[in-house]
């Protein structure tokens, strides 16, 4: 066996791989100990002989870099999925997390020994001795993995495949696209399970026997219009809706769980619920959120709107008792003036591109400059632990002062 | 898609821990011959826990390093024939198998001294 370096060939010493395997006199070692100038002495007692496992196998032993969370992951023995189709960069999830998977390679030989003792296991003292380890692969590569945003922009295009629009529509022309059940998505999506969960949540899908859909916005008006009539009617906006009472007259018109899931969308937090009624099923409707769904209703399907008759009509939607208010809604809607006259026009984040550099692109498009409190509803789902808002200006666009107010445009000069 | 399973042995917190000797170099034979079986050299410890590695005429001085990254090693098994027709088409036909943790790694990068003997006497 030789040991070779980029720019220097060594000689090999012809008589070491006539050795038969795991049998190495104690005399040998001692003599070339001897020949290297090498004092027992100075040496711990044990010798470990190093072979080549007679199965040596390259092919089937792979290295992977575990980060911290990774290495808890198998410590407590759970199970990891690699998923990713042949054209599509494979990702590696735990339950909660996504991982982008790379190959790395080395022009050095890593050599997997199982056997192996390190010097500080070793006693100092005692007769010379010696022990046989393996190497059971010679390997040149290792994955590294970089944890990533899970790739959950697909969960929305399958999910708008078949939009829900209650019982009696199912049969219809319209209805017939694909449906979902969770099982489903973890061959379709590459994400961890957590981080579907997660993205069914943001797009408030709805389990409706067995399969996961996205409401119809008409239908999930008429659900949401009849639930505020009812608060209306008993005063719940204020005491909060008791579900039973509330299921009663609503369940004849829609299903039990679209009741229940429009409740859970449009309340406060179970959290909050739990603490102001004691762990009793009430809801309390979100203002906010209702009033971000008027806006949406009131600007979805209208071209650019006069401002100023926007504020009035929404807070007319509204159910008395709530106060629409700027910041409920952005994300969702621009405000420009044309001529003079401020308009308000729908928007939204959910339908603009996922990877950065598109949105980025998109949003350049759309408006070339952006003042920072603009542009951070339309970017601040893009942003990371590593790489928050600013971090993400500074990458993709380029600030300039224009009348003391600081402006991003794009940092492309063509355009 | 494909999903493809690593799997981690039951009793997982009792995952041995593996040895990894990284050479900067590569090891080769003179002539085209298979590596299996082949001694590949001494591995000494000085009493100051320096790795010694002897490799033919080449003495090698190493250290140990904590991986601040540790491996995982993991083991590809090919489903067979018979049993694959029964699972799921879209779990591919391989799973990994996480056999060892490597936290530690004997590092021998520094250039290998030659072992000078003008003996005559074959080792």
């Amino acid at each position: 066996m030789s040991w070779r370096e980029s720019q220097m060939p060594i000689n090999m010493e012809e008589e070491d791989s006539d050795i038969p395997v795991q049998s190495r006199p104690m005399e040998t070692v001692n003599a070339i100990l001897e020949y290297a100038k090498l004092e027992r002495s100075e040496l711990k007692p044990l010798v470990q002989n190093i072979f080549f496992s007679p199965e040596l196998d390259n092919d089937h032993m792979t290295l992977m870099e575990l980060d911290s969370h990774m290495l808890d992951v198998i410590l407590e023995g759970n199970e990891l999925v690699i998923r990713g189709d042949k054209d599509e960069m494979a990702v590696l999830c735990t339950n909660e997390k996504t991982y982008e998977v790379k190959e790395a390679e080395i022009s050095n030989d890593l050599l997997i020994t199982p056997e192996v003792l390190i010097g500080k296991d070793l006693d100092s003292e005692g007769d010379p001795c010696q022990t046989f380890s393996q190497v059971l692969s010679v390997l040149h590569t290792y994955y590294e993995l970089r944890e990533c945003k899970p790739r959950i922009h697909k969960l929305k295009s399958l999910l708008e495949e078949n939009h829900y629009s209650g019982r009696e529509s199912e049969r219809d022309e319209k209805h017939q696209g694909r449906k979902f059940q969770f099982e489903d998505f973890l061959e379709i999506v590459q994400a961890s399970e957590t981080e579907i969960r997660a993205g069914l949540r943001q797009l408030q899908a709805c389990q409706i026997e067995g399969f996961w859909r996205l409401l119809d916005f008409d239908y999930l008006c008429q659900v949401l219009n009849h639930i505020i009539q009812l608060c209306e009617e008993n005063d719940w906006l204020e005491a909060g809706i008791p579900l039973a009472e509330c299921l009663l007259p609503l369940e004849e018109l829609f299903p039990r769980s679209v009741i229940e899931h429009t409740l859970e969308c449009y309340s406060r937090t179970r959290q909050e619920v739990m603490q102001s009624f004691e762990g009793s099923e009430r809801y309390n409707l979100d203002e906010d959120k209702i009033c971000r769904f008027f806006a949406e209703l009131t600007l979805k399907n209208s071209d650019k709107f006069n401002y100023k008759e926007f504020l009035n009509v929404w807070q007319q939607c509204v159910p008395d008792g709530m106060t629409t208010s700027l910041y409920q809604i952005e994300g969702m809607c621009l405000i420009d003036k044309i001529g003079g006259i401020e308009v308000i026009w729908y928007y939204p984040v959910e339908e603009l591109p996922e990877e950065v550099a598109d949105r980025f692109e998109a949003l350049f498009k759309t408006r070339e400059k952006w003042t920072r409190e603009e542009i951070i509803p339309y970017i601040k789902d893009l942003a990371t632990d590593k790489t928050d808002v600013g971090a993400l200006l500074t990458k993709y666009a380029r600030a300039s002062m224009s009348n003391g107010i600081k402006m991003f445009n794009s940092r492309k000069t063509t355009r | 898609m494909v999903q493809t399973v690593i799997s981690v042995a039951g009793a997982s917190a009792d995952c041995p821990e593996w040895v990894l000797i990284d050479l900067q170099g590569s090891l080769e034979t003179r002539h085209p011959v298979p590596l299996s079986g082949r001694f590949v050299g001494d591995l000494h410890f000085t009493q100051k826990d320096v790795p010694i590695l002897i490799i033919g005429h080449h003495i090698l001085y190493g250290k140990t390093v904590h991986l601040e990254k540790p491996f995982a090693v993991l083991v590809k098994k090919e489903r067979s024939a018979d049993t694959s027709m029964e699972t799921d088409q879209n779990v591919s036909g391989t799973s990994y198998h996480v056999k060892a943790l490597i936290r530690r790694k004997l590092l021998f990068k520094t250039r290998p001294k030659p072992i000078i003997s003008n003996v005559p006497k074959k080792l």
